[in-house]
């Protein structure tokens, strides 16, 4: 009767000890999700604001001045007419509407 | 030890008289308090448990909000005009932060960009345990002041919303307050769906406060949806920087540009100067903050007469051809006189548009009846509250016909009389460009053509387009208002400024409206400049310049190919192979 005691009082502590890692397992897992989780949310919003800021790097306004200032370019109006001439034999028939009535009346290209 | 002792059962004393029943009572009363502590046990344990397990939950357990993201506003394009990104705020225990270390206090005082004494003044009050220092941060500010690693000094998390864009789209979009509640424009207009939905979820947390298991389900949050404007933001910033321009050079006092897709309603553009910076809201004036495009109305002038013009065509009253007598240039009605600039004798129809000829208006509306002209007035959404899902809207001012004198009437006709805002004005006309019909403005992204409701039949509408076409040609008031390559239509006005009862007699208004490309208009665009003093006042030409641009700029942008003959004036040739 003692041994089957015993042998009960061994599968109690096992079991119980079994428990306790279990729950130890279970908590650090636990914290390393949360730390997951919080990191993926920093990382999100992270992004979020990288975005912002690039689309603060692009405004109108700042593409402006640079191009104004540092490119040294000019708006582009109709007015403006730009001949390109195709040293290609198999010249494509389609061309700009701009181009193909200034061609005509200059009478400079087939 | 031998001591005489009796034995316990056989004493005499113990062999009492006492009834057996006695002893038998006290038995079963003892069982009975013991059967009553076991029932309560077993209710309290098994039967009853909840109440108790809840209570113990609550001692250790806790909810936690999660918090929603605020959605973004984007433009049609998909680029951002506001976002919100972290802004931590800084608060502290006046108590726990040490005295004893001047030179990091005079630190903190320099990130938070406040004098030294009164970040003092704020940690002087011990009794407190919640003081903030400052609210909403940058971020690097905040990680700049954790650095520090001063005591009783503590960050919370915060979202601030950016606005890329800046002063252009500032009265569009609207800005958030320190709760991160919309307060003007689309913010507040859709303020429900950016907000989102917070979020809980029950969490176990240990003594220092660290999370250490979840309990239960967790409700995630729902973030704000993401809000697409139909404004294209580089044909807003185009036409704000070409607006501010034009008030800076003829010293007016404001501005709006109205840009309205002739097509699907959608409203491309809508800017005003003055204008603010949404990102820093310090020393901020009602002139900046008004969206006037929307909120201030005045009288329409002659952007009426191409109405009064098509009501009357619509109802067979005239012909495009039919002349119009005009002479002397005055007309008298109810005791007042109304003049003409020139004396233009007898005018066609569409002469009384080109030359903008009050009497000739006035002569055309007489033959309507004013019932006539409220309908049309009304069908085409004057003295209507736009239907726009914008905060702020007037309604402008259009008074009941039956109350209309003849005068009034008369007066109507090129436009005093009634009081309409820049977008009114612009909307209207969206009826010609439509071939006929009423089409829904719309401040969201809706690329379908829209559906409008019949005002004018097509051939009137087309009709109305070559006189606007006429009125910017030469020989009209609107030649200013020409692009190159883009064929235009519009309508200039002038007008006294009201002041008190009656009009100041040196401050002036000036406004154009109309449409581009004229034979099938694919935005219509309004403009508006307030008291230019600088010589120039007159709507052809303060207006109708910025109108120009704005098309120019708008049309090339939306890829719309010239549909005029363009004289080239700057040509230059290279030799490329492809």
């Amino acid at each position: 009767m003692t041994r089957l005691n015993l042998v009960l009082l061994l599968a109690v502590m096992a079991s119980a000890l079994y428990l306790v890692n279990v729950q130890y397992e279970s908590r650090r897992l636990f914290t390393a999700m949360e730390r997951a989780n919080s990191e993926g949310r920093r990382l999100d919003t992270e992004r979020d604001r990288l975005q912002v800021e690039r689309r603060a790097q692009a405004t109108p306004q700042r593409v402006e001045k640079l191009a104004r200032e540092k490119l040294q370019m000019r708006p582009a109006t109709p007015a403006i007419t730009h001949y390109v001439a195709y040293s290609d034999a198999s010249a494509s028939p389609a061309t700009s509407a701009a181009d193909g009535t200034a061609r005509a009346a200059s009478g400079r290209l087939p | 030890m031998s001591r005489k002792s009796i034995p316990y059962t056989s004493s005499p004393l113990l062999a009492s008289r006492t009834p057996v029943w006695r002893s038998k009572l006290v038995v079963a009363l003892a069982a009975i308090g013991f059967t009553v502590l076991a029932a309560r046990a077993v209710h309290i344990q098994v039967l009853a448990n909840d109440f108790y397990q809840r209570q113990g939950e609550v001692r250790f357990a806790r909810t936690l909000a999660l918090p929603a993201n605020r959605g973004r506003i984007i433009d049609r394009n998909g680029l951002i005009l506001a976002s919100s990104v972290p802004a931590p705020s800084i608060w502290a225990i006046p108590e726990d932060v040490p005295r004893d270390n001047p030179v990091a206090l005079k630190q903190l005082a320099k990130l938070l960009d406040m004098p030294l004494p009164s970040l003092q003044r704020k940690l002087e009050n011990e009794d407190k345990t919640f003081v903030w220092l400052k609210r909403q941060v940058d971020e690097s500010v905040g990680k700049q002041i954790e650095a520090l690693g001063l005591k009783g000094i503590y960050q919370r998390k915060e979202y601030r919303r950016e606005h890329p864009e800046g002063e252009a789209t500032a009265h569009v979009v609207g800005f958030t307050n320190i709760e991160d509640k919309g307060q003007e424009g689309i913010e507040l207009a859709f303020d429900a769906d950016l907000a989102g939905r917070a979020g809980s979820r029950r969490v176990i947390k240990d003594r220092l406060g660290r999370v250490v298991e979840g309990v239960g389900e967790q409700v995630p949050p729902v973030d704000g949806k993401d809000i697409q404007l139909s404004i294209d933001s580089k044909i807003q910033f185009f036409a704000y920087q070409k607006l501010r321009d034009a008030v800076t050079t003829n010293k007016a006092k404001a501005g709006s540009v109205v840009v309205i897709d002739a097509i699907t309603g959608e409203i491309l553009a809508m800017a005003n100067y003055p204008s603010f910076s949404p990102d820093d809201r310090s020393g901020l004036t009602g002139e900046q903050l008004r969206n006037r495009a929307l909120t201030d109305v005045f009288e329409p002038g002659s952007t009426m007469k191409p109405i009064t013009v098509a009501m009357a065509l619509e109802a067979g009253r005239v012909k495009p051809q039919t002349l119009i007598e005009t002479g002397p240039g005055r007309f008298s009605i109810g005791g007042f006189t109304i003049r003409d600039t020139h004396d233009y004798g007898a005018l066609t129809v569409e002469g009384v548009i080109q030359k903008s000829s009050n009497v000739g208006a006035l002569k055309i509306a007489q033959k309507m009846s004013p019932h006539e002209m409220w309908n049309t007035f009304t069908a085409l959404g004057y003295g209507q509250k736009p239907q726009l899902q914008f905060p702020g809207a007037v309604t402008g001012r259009l008074r009941p016909w039956k109350t209309w004198k003849p005068v009034e009437q008369a007066t109507m006709a090129y436009g005093y009389g009634l009081s309409a805002s820049l977008f009114q004005m612009a909307h209207s006309y969206t009826a010609f460009a439509h071939d006929g019909s009423l089409i829904p403005a719309t401040i969201i992204k809706s690329p379908e053509p829209a559906i409008g409701v019949p005002v004018f039949s097509a051939q009137n509408a087309a009709a109305i387009r070559k006189m606007l076409q006429m009125a910017a040609g030469p020989g009209g008031t609107g030649q200013r208002a020409q692009t190159i390559g883009y064929s235009v239509g519009g309508k200039s006005g002038t007008a006294h400024k009201q002041v008190g009862k009656g009009y100041a007699t040196n401050k002036y208004r000036a406004w154009f409206t109309g449409m581009a490309p004229i034979d099938k208009p694919r935005i219509v665009v309004a403009v508006m400049i307030d008291e230019p003093s600088a010589g120039k006042y007159f709507g052809g030409e303060v207006a109708a310049p910025v109108f120009s641009e704005t098309v120019q700029q708008a049309l090339r942008l939306m890829g719309v190919t010239p549909d005029m003959a363009v004289k080239p004036q700057i040509v230059t040739a290279v030799e490329e192979s492809l």
